[in-house]
């Protein structure tokens, strides 16, 4: 006998309940913070980031960059020491990044010059795309919905969509929408806005692979929406945990600090 | 009829997507309105239909067609992992090499109320020069450092060949001892800087002397071709905090200020920063979140100073920053005369031209200002206040320039007036009390890899100043080619516009290797 249709209206309504649940089980936060552990360990660890530039379509230059990042089991958020080797007029700088403390080492000069967050997004891909950041603690997110998206590797991928605002003064961007994979928190895409509102860069993440322990993206594409000539690749290679001590993460330990 | 709060957000979630998603989107929500429509047909409530329909419109997830097309953005050959263009770097990070050309020319005044001595300074000047930083490894935690600068240079009033166009500045000659993860011990030639300001710098301490030959007027660019000073450097860090203690011995006498036609060759020029007993004792340790005071005790011969560097971030955009330090001193033009007639420049019992106060008493050094980074841009800002209370007051200036004018003609009169600010000059401290300071850098100015960086330095007490203006071209990560322009502007009788510099235009091709 076939149901009634109330029944199978009531059927019907349940079975979509169900398939909604997953998602309403994860508050938007806790995705974030999911897939905050999918693009950073919780151990201290250092990596190897080469920059690719891209100008119109043609790779003009590659830098390339030394990043430790640890913990603050205070504030669980990353501190970052980045030390520049290449180019060669950039090699041997130093840039520290402790929630309100970031100071720039200029071996040239010998002087520690404190700097402010706006600094940190300076050049096409800043200094700010390099760092190792928990989103989760910088921003408040609302979750828009489900979206089906193509990622950088072409594939299609369901994601939750989110919101994310600033709730600190130490977060980088104002504003970002964060693509985040269902089921996997394998962040895929992100929109940076400024303070003013401006999107000023569209990131995807890229090359999923065994790293330190999980998958891991193993490359970022980052575009310049302001000028979308602009395309800088950033490589997160040669991962390792690194025990870091504490006394790094201060101005006078940057003159200090030497390559490995 | 009225509309139900689930049927409309069912329709603004489906128009939203409409938006959104494109054709996807369009089709997504005529199926949701078709659904609620036709519920009503299989007898369920409009209610009931209406929920359905919000339950479908977001449980079914959004194809987002624009989101797409972001990836078309993403250039073919960036479509794969980047292929390595450049050799993955092998050697040092802290090695640093590079050969520069610079060619200056410096229109001089000739209606100068105060005569210039001779030698005249050069109208033009070429320069050559590698420049070198490098670290060795010597053993377990012992390393040896070395930084120096080779100079070939050719200007107008120097032969060349001579032992002024051949010159190699040894900044820096030291072996590093670690003998654990947190102290380290220097010794040898050590450059230690100190402070945070940008324009000038009270509390760095080691400065005196130490500039050789500047190409530039920016401060930030005079740090990096200084010379250290011979020492024992001992520092230890720990978790927020940190001490530093160094001990440079006088290992020479007190030697007269150098001419442009007088520079040695292949010196290490110890009497520039060895020529007194030094101590400096520094520490700083992190208060409160994101402040961390730093303190200096300094004594050199017989006088003693204090000091402090504070900074604190306020917002996003702006870092303020204050730099004291204090002393008992007496003023620039007693300090200036005595090392003049101690190092047999001036004559020992030579009268002062100009009245000053030799009494020595406690003075303040100050440099305070901020640093602002306007949101959505690539321009830093910087303005500071300086005070530097030995220098010229107003009155100084007006006895420096009657004494000039009135006296200017006897034999040793003007070499004594511009022995003064000389002095001043090979000290790196201003010669004025008050003085503002303003820096604008901006990167990627107009296009990709081009950095403009504009600085001027203005007398508040006459109003006179000096204006210069860089730019950098980075060609590539080997080449950058520069261009440089100054400017000193103020009346006959004011400290920039009594300068026999006009200005200056100077061209630059570097090449790292």
């Amino acid at each position: 006998m076939l149901p009634s249709p109330r029944a199978f209206a009531a059927a019907l309504l349940i079975a979509m309940a169900a398939a909604v649940l997953p998602a309403a089980a994860q508050t938007p936060q806790e995705i974030v913070a999911s897939a905050d552990k999918v693009r950073n360990p919780g151990q201290p660890f250092r990596s190897t980031d080469t920059l690719t530039e891209y100008i119109s379509g043609r790779p003009r230059d590659q830098d390339q960059l030394v990043v430790y990042a640890k913990e603050d089991p205070g504030t669980h958020q990353f501190r970052n020491l980045v030390r520049y080797v290449e180019p060669p007029r950039d090699a041997g700088k130093i840039a520290l990044f402790d929630k309100h403390d970031l100071w720039f080492y200029d071996p040239s000069s010998q002087a520690s010059v404190r700097i402010s967050p706006q600094q940190r997004l300076i050049g096409q891909a800043s200094i700010g795309d390099v760092l190792t950041v928990n989103f989760v603690v910088d921003y408040a997110t609302t979750l828009l919905g489900d979206e089906t998206i193509t990622d950088a590797d072409r594939q299609r991928r369901l994601c939750w969509h989110l919101d994310l605002k600033a709730v600190t003064d130490t977060a980088i961007y104002n504003r970002i929408e964060y693509w985040v994979e269902r089921g996997s928190f394998q962040p895929v895409k992100a929109k940076f806005y400024s303070d003013s509102g401006r999107l000023l860069k569209i990131l995807y993440y890229r090359e999923y692979r065994e790293q330190l322990g999980a998958v891991r993206p193993s490359e970022a594409v980052i575009i310049d929406a302001v000028d979308s000539s602009l395309v800088t690749t950033i490589q997160f290679g040669n991962l390792q945990f690194r025990d870091i001590p504490e006394a790094w993460f201060q101005r006078d330990y940057l003159p200090r600090l030497r390559a490995e | 009829m009225k509309t139900s709060p689930a049927l409309r957000a069912g329709e603004v979630a489906a128009k939203r997507w409409a938006r959104g998603g494109g054709r996807v989107g369009r089709r997504l929500r005529a199926i949701a309105i078709t659904f609620t429509l036709g519920a009503s047909h299989l007898g369920l409530s409009r209610f009931a239909g209406e929920v359905l329909c919000a339950l479908i419109v977001f449980s079914i997830p959004a194809i987002a067609a624009d989101e797409d097309q972001d990836l078309n953005l993403i250039p073919p050959a960036a479509q794969a992992p980047a292929p390595a263009i450049l050799p993955v770097p092998t050697s040092n990070a802290a090695q640093r090499n590079y050969v520069e050309d610079a060619f200056t020319v410096t229109p001089l005044r000739n209606d100068l109320l105060v005569p210039y001595p001779p030698p005249t300074p050069a109208s033009w000047e070429d320069r050559l020069f590698l420049d070198s930083r490098d670290e060795w490894k010597l053993g377990n935690n012992v390393t040896l450092d070395y930084s120096g600068r080779f100079n070939l240079r050719a200007a107008n009033d120097v032969p060349f060949p001579s032992h002024e166009s051949v010159r190699n500045d040894l900044r820096e000659l030291f072996l590093g001892w670690q003998p654990n993860d947190s102290t380290w011990i220097d010794l040898g030639r050590v450059n230690v800087k100190s402070g945070v300001a940008v324009g000038y710098n009270p509390t760095d301490f080691f400065r005196t002397r130490a500039v050789v030959e500047p190409l530039t007027a920016d401060p930030t660019i005079l740090r990096e071709d200084r010379l250290g000073t011979l020492m024992v450097l001992a520092q230890h860090v720990w978790t927020g905090g940190s001490i530093t203690a160094a001990f440079a011995p006088r290992v020479t006498l007190p030697t007269a200020i150098y001419t442009n036609t007088d520079l040695p060759s292949f010196d290490p020029m110890l009497d520039r920063t060895n020529a007194q007993d030094r101590f400096l004792l520094k520490g700083s340790a992190s208060i409160a979140n994101g402040f961390s005071p730093e303190l200096l005790l300094y004594h050199a011969g017989d006088q003693t100073q204090i000091g402090t560097n504070l900074t604190v971030s306020i917002g996003q955009q702006t870092i303020a920053y204050v730099e004291w330090a204090g002393g008992e001193q007496a003023s620039l033009i007693a300090n200036a005369l005595a090392y003049g007639r101690e190092t047999g420049t001036l004559p020992r019992q030579a009268p002062p031209v100009i009245p000053t106060n030799t009494t020595q008493y406690f003075q303040n050094d100050l440099a305070a200002g901020f640093s602002y980074t306007p949101v959505d841009t690539k321009l830093t800002l910087n303005l500071e206040y300086h005070y530097h209370e030995v220098g010229f007051t107003p009155e100084d200036w007006r006895n420096w320039f009657n004494a000039g004018v009135q006296r200017g003609n006897i034999p040793g009169v003007a070499a004594e007036l511009w022995y003064i600010r000389s002095y001043a000059q090979d000290q790196q401290e201003p010669e004025t009390r008050n003085s503002a300071f303003l820096r604008a850098d901006w990167v990627d100015a107009f296009v990709t890899d081009l950095e403009i960086t504009a600085l001027a330095n203005i007398n508040v007490q006459d109003g006179s100043g000096l204006i210069q203006a860089t730019a950098n071209y980075y060609l590539s990560r080997a080449w950058t080619i520069g261009a440089q322009a100054t400017l000193t502007f103020g009346g006959r009788r004011s400290e920039f516009g009594s300068l026999p510099q006009a200005g200056g235009f100077l061209v630059q091709v570097v090449r790292y290797l």
